[in-house]
């Protein structure tokens, strides 16, 4: 059992000779990850290799590929765009067939009158949204940015976002779905199912959305997600996508619906009522804390040097010590970008006086320098298409998010000193990149309307760099520790440091979460529905009962 | 520099795979989103800028060999450098265009290169310019590279001294299906009243053959042709070839060259904006412009740079002194749309995938001299999107795309002109096309004419008062 030379011939037969290698080198490009050196041995760059990469062009291709796969005992991950440790290989003891489903990019349907679109793993969230755009349409592009693919972060990942706000989360957006399962079924849920079309998720036909997804997203352990429904949204104003300007710092002119601004509030306690107001007041489009991924003490400086191409990184040092941006840099120390869009210059006119209200009411203010036109079109232009989250790793190439535990704005803000001292002290020696203990960032609400929130720390480190490297690691160690000591779950690192681990550990921890009810449910289902375990342990269970 | 250089790119790539697209904000359509030849023809992640990071790490590491596949992999590649803007739309830190060039110089130097290049290397070593190899490409090897100045009376640098210098390069000097754009070139410049030259036939820039990953030959090539430029006491050369513009402004100046390079569009740009040069007749065309890819994103000047790799605030990377960033900012794209829209009756319309987001015309990098099929489906890729625009016609400032353009719209074995992809043979022969923007001034497309391929100087030409008039 396992991977052989007549299984490759297989795998050659199903999807042609030009569509599979096993050459070391191509397999290494799909086994080098980012994060991969935080939880791989000796801090290496590669997850495990898989035996052979194919590129199945149909859901047919993918069926017959997975049930090879089935009779040798092959695992199979499939990679969309393929952006993290989480899209490899996961073990190092099972052969793995890694499916880039580069081929299957299409929009196979867009209905307006519906707003719901149909797609393919390999479409980006900047081509469907372009599209979309066209219309009078949007699509919740997920935090990770406009590079990956909707039905990836719809059907196997979390899904949220800035946008979320608005449009609602992609695990939420999600309708009708065809799932190759592990064991080479197709299943078509809801609407789908039933042969009434793509525009439920939950019925008439199977509802099945819990089950394939699981608690986070299956991240590519259970089957293979090939076509899938999501939903679209309205997108007021201008259906032209005039964008401008020299890279990298490309604008958006402010349509005349729209208004963008970065605000700022004197203190946590006020940052948490303003983000309750505004959810309870109904305004706003997309709802971020972006900027200051760069981090307080430095997230002025950088952005006004990113929006000067002349200039380059090295010129935040002196820019940052300019007693102007000094000043800028304590005016929008605890501040965050808010995106309002109107129905009609009424309604935008009113959300602009509600906010005004509501700054007087917190004691905030807006960021006039960061609302004058060209930062106003560049944060226009970042947040509606959120096509620079690259930029997550400008400092050096190194970046994990840690904290993010999801809540009420509340109980937020009570573990953003917490997450800011830990920051402050890991970085001490420099092994990090020092910009300020608070680097956190994320969604105005994970759910549409409002009510929770969340904030990851930006911890950078140089990836060339194995002490800093190491560093990292001892950062996310730390956080769990110190969040532990506060009564709180891990938080994001506490995901990727899962990776590291062995089958027991992970059993262990998981059996001792707070509701491990689910995960034993899991268990259930992945014995039904995986019998020759071919999907890997990002799909979360307990261990085989016995 | 060497490959080793080049590890902490790899090793600080993410993965991202923004390389694959244009820039993400410039998206506007499903259609045009992608921005890599190279990955879309062959797929696998390695075909991209990242995945060659990788390819080769994992070579420096021991983790894998150099197998055909690798070889295949480090040249099917266009170099065209859209990978390199997309990822320095977010990284400061990142050089993937030349980590790439890189990764063959080295794999050249084990004489581990594609199957075609030995005949193509011998034949330039030969012949000294690229055109002309029988299996790849028209022009005729064996005419007198100055054919196209026949009549004209225009010094010869070879024997007399000028500060100016006209280089039309390989393509327009031998490949007769072009049209007249080197003779309009030099009769432009001679009516401005500069000071001009020719160096004579058979005089390649080298930049081909530096792409193709053979350094020593460029090196051979740039050394002959500076100490020549030297010796006529050149100040300006004024190429008509992206490559060319390319070759000399970057790599040369790399190699202490201080001559100042003009494109011609810049030179025109310039005559008309000083007045020195006016159009008078109509070009009722609509077209759609073409960047080529080496004056367009990699057309930016040289800035001297020895420095080392320092850290600030802990970790940050950044360079002492800072590292001259080339990330397509400050390249070669409005000159020649200026000089359109200066044509009067004539509507300039984009493409979505142009400046510095423009799809390569498949010609460079070695893939047209190697690699036909791959550089046929690039080309006609192109040619398809400037059609979408509506345009009558596309307009390039470079003899490469407008070769690759006119062959696609030939189509294989004469094909039915369609430019759509098709496995390609190129016959060798010499060709002028119907469309190409050959005829007399003010003679224009007829509303039914196919769809047709034009230097910016075909049309300069078209809209210059007429001789006599
Ligand atoms: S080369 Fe740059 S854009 Fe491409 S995957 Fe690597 S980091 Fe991303
Ligand atoms: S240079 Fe062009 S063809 Fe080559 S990898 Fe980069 S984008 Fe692709």
């Amino acid at each position: 059992m396992g991977f052989t030379p007549e299984v490759y011939k297989l795998f050659e037969d199903i999807v042609g000779p030009e569509n599979v290698s096993d050459d070391p080198a191509v397999l290494d490009s799909y086994a080098f990850e980012v994060l991969a050196d935080l939880v791989r041995p000796e801090q290496s760059h590669y997850m495990p290799r898989p035996v052979a990469v194919a590129l199945p062009g149909t859901t047919e291709e993918v069926q017959a590929l997975v049930r090879v796969c089935n009779v040798h005992r092959i695992k199979v991950k499939p990679l969309s765009t393929g952006w993290y440790h989480f899209a490899a290989p996961q073990s190092d003891e099972h052969d793995t067939l890694q499916l880039d489903m580069r081929r299957m990019d299409r929009i196979l349907e867009i209905d307006e009158t519906n707003m719901v679109a149909v797609i393919e793993p390999y479409v980006i969230a900047a081509q469907l949204q372009a599209e979309v755009m066209k219309l009078g349409l949007n699509i919740n592009v997920t935090g990770a940015g406009a590079s990956c693919s909707i039905l990836a972060s719809a059907c196997a990942y979390a899904g949220q976002g800035p946008m979320a706000y608005w449009m609602g989360g992609n695990a939420e957006n999600l309708l009708a779905l065809e799932w190759v399962t592990p064991t080479g079924d197709v299943v078509r849920t809801g609407s789908l199912g039933s042969g009434a079309g793509w525009f439920a998720a939950e019925g008439p036909g199977p509802s099945v959305r819990g089950v394939c997804r699981g608690t986070f997203g299956s991240r590519g352990g259970m089957g293979v997600y090939t076509k899938c429904a999501i939903k679209l949204c309205h997108r007021p104003g201008t259906t032209e996508w005039n964008v401008h300007g020299t890279t990298p710092a490309y604008r958006l002119p402010v349509d005349d619906l729209f208004r963008v601004y970065t605000l700022a509030v004197p203190s946590w306690d006020a940052w948490a009522d303003l983000y309750y107001k505004i959810y309870d007041n109904e305004i706003g489009y997309i709802f971020h804390r972006q900027f200051n991924l760069a981090g307080a003490n430095l997230a002025p400086a950088f952005w006004l040097m990113y929006n000067d191409h002349t200039k380059t990184l090295g010129d935040v040092e002196w820019m940052a010590q300019d007693p102007a941006v000094k000043e800028l840099t304590e005016e929008m120390r605890i501040s965050f970008q808010f995106i309002m869009a109107g129905r009609s210059t009424g309604d935008i006119e009113l959300q602009d006086r509600v906010l005004d209200a509501l700054l007087q009411q917190v004691g905030g203010w807006k960021v006039e320098r960061f609302c004058e036109d060209d930062m106003a079109e560049f944060t226009n232009m970042y947040l509606q298409r959120l096509g620079h989250k690259h930029i997550n790793y400008v400092w050096a190439g190194g970046y994990v998010g840690t904290w993010m535990q999801i809540g009420t704005p509340d109980w937020v803000k009570n573990y953003i000193p917490i997450a800011s001292a830990g920051l402050e002290r890991d970085a001490a020696d420099g092994l990090l990149v020092q910009c300020g203990g608070d680097a956190m960032m994320g969604s105005g609400s994970g759910f549409p309307g409002g009510g929770v929130t969340g904030l990851e720390q930006f911890v950078s480190y140089d990836a060339n760099d194995l002490e800093s490297t190491r560093a990292a690691v001892r950062h996310m160690e730390d956080a769990v520790k110190d969040a532990a000591s506060h009564g709180l779950p891990p938080g994001k690192e506490g995901l990727y440091l899962e990776l590291s681990k062995t089958d027991e550990q992970v059993h262990a921890e998981l059996a001792a979460a707070n509701q491990p009810a689910i995960f034993r449910f899991q268990r259930k289902i992945k014995d039904a529905i995986d019998p020759n375990d071919i999907g890997d342990r990002l799909y979360a269970t307990l261990p085989p009962e016995g | 520099m060497a490959l080793i250089d080049y590890r902490p790119d790899a090793m600080r790539c993410t993965r991202c795979s923004y390389c694959k697209w244009v820039p993400l904000d410039l998206v506007k359509s499903w259609r045009y989103a992608k921005g890599c030849p190279s990955v879309e023809h062959g797929r696998f992640h390695s075909y991209s800028g990242g995945g060659r990071l990788i390819t080769y790490l994992s070579l420096l590491d021991g983790r894998s060999e150099v197998t055909d596949r690798v070889v295949d992999i480090a040249f099917k590649c266009q170099l065209c450098g859209n990978c390199d803007v997309t990822c320095k739309v977010c990284r400061y830190d990142m050089e993937p265009l030349a980590a790439q060039h890189e990764f063959r110089f080295w794999l050249v130097e084990q004489g581990r290169v594609p199957t075609r290049y030995e005949s193509i290397i011998d034949g330039y070593r030969r012949r000294g310019t690229m055109v002309g190899d029988p299996n790849t490409l028209v022009g005729d090897p064996q005419s007198d590279g100055l054919r196209w100045a026949r009549d004209l009376r225009v010094k010869d640098l070879n024997t007399d001294r000028g500060e100016v210098l006209l280089h039309p390069g390989c393509r327009f000097s031998y490949d007769g299906g072009l049209g007249p754009v080197a003779r309009t070139s030099l009769e432009i410049l001679q009516e401005a009243g500069l000071d001009v030259g020719v160096l004579g036939a058979g005089r390649c820039c080298g930049g081909r053959v530096y792409h193709m990953g053979y350094r020593d030959d460029f090196t051979t090539a740039a050394e002959a042709t500076l100490a020549a430029w030297e010796a006529a006491g050149v100040k300006t050369v004024v190429t008509l070839c992206a490559d060319c513009y390319h070759t000399f402004k970057r790599l040369y100046a790399e190699r202490g060259s201080s001559v100042e390079v003009v494109h011609m569009v810049e030179m025109v740009a310039r005559l008309l904006a000083e007045g020195r040069l006016e159009f008078t007749e109509e070009v009722p065309l609509t077209v759609t412009y073409h960047d080529p890819c080496h004056l367009g994103r990699q057309g930016e000047p040289y800035v001297p740079w020895d420095g080392v790799e320092k850290k600030i605030f802990g970790q940050a990377v950044v360079y002492d002194p800072p590292r001259p960033r080339y990330n397509g900012a400050q390249g070669i794209y409005d000159a020649p749309r200026d000089v359109l829209r200066a044509i009067p009756g004539l509507e300039l319309v984009e493409m979505e995938r142009s400046r510095e987001a423009a799809w390569c015309c498949g010609a460079g990098g070695g893939v047209r001299e190697a690699f036909p099929e791959f550089n046929a489906w690039t080309a006609a890729e192109r040619v398809e999107e400037a059609r979408s625009t509506g345009a009558d016609a596309v307009v390039s400032a470079c003899p490469w795309c407008e070769r690759n353009f006119l062959d696609a719209l030939r189509g294989p074995r004469g094909g039915d002109g369609t430019g759509v992809a098709a496995p390609f043979q190129d016959s060798g022969v010499a060709a002028a096309p119907a469309g190409r923007g050959v005829a007399a001034p003010g003679v224009t497309a007829a509303a039914d004419a196919p769809f047709q391929v034009f230097d910016v100087l075909d049309l300069v030409r078209q809209a210059l008062p007429r001789k006599g008039a």
